[in-house]
């Protein structure tokens, strides 16, 4: 059974896709911010990365740049909440979210989406890379 | 070097003395010559009369005394001007009684005014009688007509110091006329620059270059007034995009949770339960909210995905007008006025149509009465560099321009100030979103258009969106960038 690791500083939202996921038969790790996350995922692993990508501490693009120096073929999702609440320590000029969804593809990040989708877009988007 | 900065009064009173200085002496030179000359013709010729009617009077007799002579020269001396009195007859020297031994060595032949400095100028008479010959040597007193040349000299000195603090005091004065509105000119500029230019500048000056100068400056001023309003109008919609942009944010966060939770619940669900229409409910009032969170970041112009093509702009403004003919009630006269042929944009088609059917639905809230109508165009202009003055994304180049015009109801001009900003709505709370011009305007600034407004309250109402025209090939035919 696949597992996956999701990084999200809003734990409604990290509940929630919990949820949904293990509903659709994954085992679902979850991390508050990106520092949790990169020790989970060097401690036990994971099939799929899916991270938020505006968060305080650590970003969602530097956590894709940070897993792809240890994991280059793990599949990772970037979800955006959209808007310009921009990370202090990130290209102050890039406050869209396409701005910052094209710098997490451009990190290495396989898919991406904008809150809120519905859940089978999530599960499609899973669904496409964990198959592949 | 250095250039040296002196005030204007100081400079013309400078030149005025230098001028002067020049002028002046060679005035007076000039003056005191002609003066000079006349004064010395009178003298001549004055004593050469005198000179005549003494040698008339004398009584030559070579074989009488002496002393009758001399008696006789005497008295010419006692007359007044004549100083020197002398008669050579025969080889005798005959003077009078009155002179010196050194005044009558002084003669020595000085006939010409001023010559020498004696002072005294001589004249010699040959007198000639039937039996005998005399020369006559008088001797005139020049003291008296130099001393009046020197008094006149004094005068015209006097004169040209009159006339040279005269127009000093011109200068002074005149330079006062000028520099008084220059100086307050330069106040009021000053006074525009601190900051505070909501004060008109006028003159009551009649000089024609400082009348100019300060309507030129009054222009300047006016401008900068517009700018600084439309600047500030920018500003405030940008920090309000920001703004708009965190809440979408924020809001996003939320309506996920709600969504996907939403959707498990309904799954939870047996079949036909009572509850799940509820739900189904709850999840398009979700999927609502966002809707209302894309538009709030087109707005600010954040939600950039969409890629921009180079199209032909007629087409898609065309299609527009097709959907508004469909969503608009069928008794709102729509008067459409379209150049088949408006040229290439660069543009995200999907975001021009919704801002064609944003500007319609605006128009179409705001009639009235039910001859009204609404007015959409689309042609092309040529915007010169006049005209792109003060509008901070306008351009000279050229433009496809579309007009949307209603006869509805007009703003006044507060609601024109606030017409860009998001939830802004002039209509009953619930009625409309606030949103669909604050989406035009991100969709504006995102095509790098420019949006102008015109309204009169009771009038109606003219948005007019400039796109910059490009060629088939997308190159731009603008000189911006």
């Amino acid at each position: 059974m696949a597992n996956i690791l999701v990084i999200d500083d809003e734990k409604d939202v990290r509940v929630v896709l919990k949820e949904v996921l293990r509903r659709a038969g994954y085992d679902v790790t979850l991390a508050a911010n990106g520092a949790d996350g990169l020790e989970k995922l060097a401690a036990d692993g994971a099939d799929m990365v899916i991270t938020d990508v505006i968060m305080p501490g650590m970003h969602g693009v530097a956590i894709v740049q940070k897993i792809r120096e240890t994991h280059p073929d793990i599949p990772i999702i970037v979800i955006s909440g959209g808007g310009n609440v921009a990370p202090m320590d990130y290209e102050p000029g890039a406050i869209s979210t396409s701005a910052y969804l094209a710098s997490a593809t451009k990190a290495g990040a396989n898919d991406t989406l904008t809150k809120p989708f519905e859940r089978q877009e999530l599960l499609d988007a899973v669904g496409a890379l964990l198959d592949a | 070097m250095a250039k040296r900065v002196t005030t204007l009064s100081s400079r013309l009173v400078l030149v005025m003395l230098a001028i002067h200085a020049v002028l002046l002496p060679v005035l007076f030179f000039a003056i005191s010559t002609v003066v000079r000359q006349n004064m010395a013709d009178a003298f001549v010729d004055d004593s050469r009369a005198q000179s005549r009617i003494v040698a008339d009077s004398l009584e030559l007799d070579p074989d009488g005394p002496q002393s009758l002579l001399m008696e006789q020269l005497d008295s010419a001396i006692l007359g007044g001007r004549i100083v020197h009195a002398s008669i050579k007859l025969r080889d005798t020297e005959i003077s009078s009684s009155l002179m010196s031994d050194d005044d009558l060595a002084l003669f020595n032949e000085d006939f010409e005014f001023g010559d020498h400095s004696d002072n005294i100028y001589y004249v010699s008479l040959p007198i000639v009688s039937s039996d005998s010959m005399a020369i006559l040597h008088l001797g005139f007193d020049e003291s008296m007509t130099q001393g009046h040349f020197k008094e006149v000299q004094r005068s015209i000195v006097i004169i040209i110091i009159a006339y040279l603090f005269i127009t000093l005091i011109a200068a002074v004065f005149l330079s006062a006329t000028v520099i008084r509105p220059l100086r307050w000119l330069q106040r009021a500029s000053r006074t525009v620059a601190s900051g505070e230019y909501d004060k008109k500048l006028q003159t009551d000056s009649n000089i024609v270059e400082i009348h100019d100068l300060t309507e030129d400056l009054e222009r300047m001023r006016s401008n900068l007034v517009t700018v600084n309003a439309r600047l500030r109008h920018a500003q405030r919609l940008k920090s309000l995009g920001t703004l708009a942009g965190g809440v979408a944010h924020e809001f996003n966060n939320v309506l996920q949770p709600l969504l996907l939770y939403t959707e498990l619940a309904l799954e939870d669900l047996p079949d036909g339960s009572p509850i799940a229409s509820n739900l189904e409910r709850v999840l398009e009032l979700a999927n609502r909210a966002k809707g209302l969170s894309k538009q709030i970041l087109m707005f600010g112009r954040l939600d950039d995905d969409a890629e921009l093509t180079v199209v032909p702009v007629t087409p898609v403004v065309e299609e527009a007008v097709t959907m508004i003919r469909a969503l608009l009630p069928a008794n709102v006269d729509l008067r459409i006025d379209i150049d088949p042929d408006a040229g290439h944009v660069r543009c995200d088609p999907a975001q021009i149509q919704q801002l064609v059917v944003n500007l319609c639905n605006n128009a179409f809230q705001a009639l009235t009465a039910g001859d009204a109508h609404i007015g959409v165009s689309l042609m092309r202009k040529t915007v010169d560099a006049k005209q792109a003055a003060g509008h901070p994304h306008l351009n000279a180049g050229k433009y496809a321009v579309l007009d949307v015009t209603d006869t509805g109801r007009g703003m006044d001009a507060e609601t024109v100030e606030r017409i860009y900003e998001p939830f802004f709505t002039t209509q009953e709370v619930g009625e409309g979103t606030g949103l669909g011009l604050s989406v035009v305007h991100g969709i504006v600034r995102r095509h790098d258009g420019e949006i102008l407004l015109n309204s009169k309250l009771g009038e109606g109402t003219r948005f007019r969106i400039y796109l910059p025209r490009v060629d088939v090939a997308g190159n731009d035919e603008h000189k911006q960038r």
